[in-house]
């Protein structure tokens, strides 16, 4: 006869191991994941990916315009989306909590959350590159600005819903005006949980292909001038992926292993770094 | 009502002139949409002085208290009618500015409520958007309220520490001196010290009762012996009605009221 201790024992232990292999059986598939885009991109994966532009088929070349094109595209959108967004959510947080309005904005949010970002690079296609003619860096950086700017409302909504009433009472109470309490109070203490919202939403639209498909397209040159087609990581990959040449292959293995290890160590940075305090 | 009044007669005369009261409310009526939550509240504070709310939970005395700085106004269904003469003018009045009133009427949360700031800033914050000061002055006046607030050797040597890192009992005090440096002419006190260990509470307690010289204090407390070691003055209250509010000894010692009797004697509440 197991004692009650005994069978509890093993319930538990069950239940461990069950937990434990359901956790590694999400691991392996990003460790599998990042060991093949790095040894098969190992080959590429030198200075030289960093230092040289994207090659012609058959010679080597690193993706420096394609990180370059990336980076400014991913920093207009952050430019674009980040205030936006942190004032719609600021406004559905403070001022909306019951309002009909706040609802609905709350909803079509939702919807442009989950809308396909196929959709939202036509959207930009028809609204900017179509009147002017030809593709563009700063039309991708508003196609990727629509992706991130929902994903800042959403988070920073939630964050300063967050922080407890008292605090937004204490604040008033004091006298203070409803803005000096948002941005020297409410602000503050919410202030780990908005910015872990626009690293996600940068990680979310690092790579992104689709929409920058319609918007930057790609540039075999180096350009600074966000006005003409830019390379981008993604749009590089897809088409070096996509070809015949050997050397290709491997750039486009170095592409997807860095804009991987980027989204990793992002998650990772807000974990880490940006770790909620507990507000008592 | 009647009996409200009658017990509103006693205590050294200070109901008689207008000018010498600090508080008074007049027939308030307090509603949660359609809850009526208090009836027709009608007494008088008089300044320097604290006074006690007493009562079982949910008899109303938050809920008054609530009402003398209109935080309830945050909340759009919550609604008070009557008069609340603060220096005989009406702060219900819609005119009565928000701001003006909150800056004379300080409010201390049961819960402490630290911003997410320094200690320094805590105190430096509300000061700074009242009073244009020079550096100098402002250390002078954050080292005063954190003097009053009997906090001042426990934090003089971490000013630049997040106010989280206090403890409970230090972040409530910290709450007082950042309602004490804009200089308040009353602080509302909801429940202070029920989270709160007995040192810290004495520490309060003293600090309250110290102040009184430059403050008016209205306090609601569950602790009755609490109500007894402080205040001047004490009101019972019970399911939104004031019973009866007179000088501590009155309500402790030769209650009026049969109600009141049987509270302040531990037979309810």
């Amino acid at each position: 006869m197991i004692s009650v201790v005994q069978r509890r024992q093993i319930k538990n232990m069950i239940a461990l191991v069950a937990a434990t292999l359901a956790t590694l059986f999400g691991l392996v598939w990003l460790v599998w994941i990042l060991w093949t885009t790095l040894t098969k991109g190992a080959a590429a994966l030198s200075p030289r990916l960093f230092t040289e532009m994207t090659p012609p088929p058959g010679s080597d070349g690193g993706l420096l315009n394609a990180f370059y094109g990336s980076a400014l595209m991913i920093l207009i959108a952050v430019v674009i989306g980040t205030p936006i967004g942190i004032l719609a959510g600021t406004f559905l947080a403070e001022r909306g909590r019951k309002s009909v309005l706040a609802e609905v904005i709350r909803f079509l949010n939702d919807i442009l959350l989950s809308a396909p970002s196929i959709v939202l690079g036509l959207f930009i296609y028809e609204l900017v590159v179509r009147p002017i003619g030809h593709f563009a860096g700063y039309a991708g950086g508003f196609a990727l600005a629509l992706i991130l700017l929902p994903v800042v409302v959403r988070t920073t909504d939630e964050a300063l819903r967050l922080v407890p009433h008292y605090l937004r009472e204490a604040g008033l109470s004091l006298g203070l005006p409803e803005w000096k309490v948002i941005l020297n109070i409410v602000y503050r203490s919410a202030s780990t949980g908005i910015a872990t919202g626009v690293l996600l939403a940068v990680a979310r639209i690092s790579g992104e292909t689709a929409p920058l498909l319609f918007t930057a397209l790609n540039n075999q040159f180096w350009t600074f001038d966000p006005r003409t087609p830019m390379a981008n990581v993604p749009v590089v990959i897809f088409q070096y992926a996509m070809s015949p040449y050997d050397s290709w292959h491997k750039l486009a293995w170095a592409g997807a292993f860095v804009v991987t290890a980027f989204v990793l160590g992002l998650s990772i940075t807000v974990r880490l770094v940006l770790r909620p305090r507990n507000f008592k | 009502m009647s009996a409200v009044m009658s017990v509103e007669t006693e205590d050294n005369g200070s109901e008689t002139a207008n000018a010498s009261l600090k508080l008074a409310l007049r027939n308030l009526e307090f509603f949660y949409g359609k809850h009526r939550a208090l009836h027709g509240i009608t007494f008088d504070v008089p300044p320097n002085s604290v006074t006690a709310l007493i009562g079982p939970s949910g008899c109303g005395k938050s809920t008054l208290l609530r009402t003398i700085n209109r935080i309830f106004e945050l909340y759009p269904e919550q609604k008070a009618t009557g008069e609340i003469l603060l220096d005989g003018e009406n702060i219900l009045n819609a005119s009565y500015s928000l701001a003006k009133l909150r800056s004379k009427v300080g409010m201390v949360f049961q819960k402490p409520t630290p911003f997410s700031l320094s200690i320094f800033e805590n105190i430096a914050f509300p000061l700074r958007h009242y009073e244009r000061l020079s550096k100098a002055e402002v250390q002078q006046r954050v080292e005063l309220a954190l003097t009053q607030a009997a906090l001042w050797d426990e934090v003089k040597d971490k000013l630049n520490r997040s106010a989280l890192a206090l403890s409970g009992g230090q972040q409530q005090r910290l709450c007082i001196a950042r309602t004490l440096v804009v200089n308040p002419e009353i602080v509302l006190l909801d429940e202070p010290t029920s989270a709160l260990d007995p040192v810290s509470t004495a520490k309060i307690e003293q600090l309250v009762t110290e102040q009184t010289a430059n403050f008016t204090f209205i306090i609601v407390t569950h602790n009755l012996q609490q109500a007894a070691r402080i205040a001047d003055r004490t009101a019972f209250m019970l399911d939104g009605d004031l019973v009866e509010v007179g000088a501590r000894d009155q309500i402790f010692i030769t209650p009026k009221d049969e109600r009141t009797k049987a509270y302040v004697t531990g037979r309810f509440g």
